[in-house]
């Protein structure tokens, strides 16, 4: 079983830590959420959502886990992050809006490393 | 970039403020914990029983703290000073079991070693919790000050926590 690509889980890892990064300069600078960070957020959810693919692609091909059940749920809840940190980060008109998108970043950055875990032909 | 904030405006409820990044790290853990937990026990409940009910248990504290951090009723702020409390109180008990007896634990749980699995969040999130409470305990007590009632006409608030 050839491994799943590790470019992309690296990419979104270094995406993640610098959205989160950036997230945190605007909210040590008292800057609420803009369309910066939108757009940041919609670069990290298009990166996790081809990610979700190829893995589904791999599991198509009839690779299994030992925890299969663990894998398909953080398929699901994975591209679920940047839109329900989009939401909940906009309802907040101050620095602490740019704060719940910091913390969507470092997740999507642990969760490469979780997803590895769960089944090491994801390379990170 | 987005505008500055012309001017910090104080927080209208528990959920909003710093307590927007509260509550979305809470319902992070609240929903990581509890379907962590409720994999692990339908799937290899023997292979480590007592880390599995406590990782249900953390996940259940976690979804009442998030619940009522939300909700932020007097009542509900009660309900979560409880909970942050049992919270830390596990954090501190299961870290330490945790390193005590590891052969309990052959498999880890949001708490053991004081949740270092989760980069010590666990450990500081209590506690910040805990203080976003009392900072709305005081700010009730001061306005229950400013306008004085028949059962609190002798308490008479500092300047600075009065509000503006």
């Amino acid at each position: 079983m050839s491994p799943v690509n590790g470019a992309l889980p690296t990419t979104i890892i270094v995406a993640g830590l610098a959205l989160a990064g950036y997230a945190l300069l605007l909210t040590a600078l008292n800057r609420r959420m803009g369309t910066s960070l939108l757009a940041a957020l919609g670069v990290l959810e298009i990166l996790l959502l081809v990610l979700v693919g190829m893995i589904v692609a791999r599991l198509a091909d009839g690779g299994r886990p030992a925890g299969l059940v663990l894998l398909i749920g953080y398929l699901v809840a994975t591209p679920l992050i940047p839109v329900v940190a989009a939401f909940w980060g906009a309802l907040e008109r101050s620095r602490w809006g740019s704060a719940v998108i910091a913390v969507a970043g470092l997740v999507a950055a642990v969760l490469m490393v979780r997803l590895h875990e769960i089944w090491p032909v994801i390379r990170v | 970039m987005a505008p500055p904030e012309p001017s910090a405006s104080r927080p209208t409820s528990t959920r909003t403020g710093p307590g927007r990044l509260l509550v979305a790290v809470y319902g992070l853990f609240a929903l990581s914990a509890s379907a962590r937990a409720a994999v692990q026990i339908a799937t290899k409940f023997s292979h480590a029983p007592v880390a599995y009910l406590l990782s249900a248990f953390a996940g259940v504290v976690y979804i009442i703290a998030t619940a009522t951090l939300t909700a932020g009723s007097p009542t509900a702020r009660r309900i979560a000073v409880l909970s942050c409390s049992v919270e830390f109180a596990g954090v501190l008990a299961v870290g330490t079991w945790s390193l005590v007896d590891p052969a309990s634990f052959p498999d880890a749980t949001v708490w053991s070693g004081y949740g270092s699995g989760y980069g010590f969040v666990p450990l500081v999130l209590p506690v910040f919790g805990l203080l976003w409470l009392r900072y709305w305990a005081r700010r009730d007590a001061a306005q229950r000050t400013i306008v004085p009632s028949a059962e609190d006409t002798g308490d008479s608030a500092m300047p600075s926590e009065i509000d503006r």
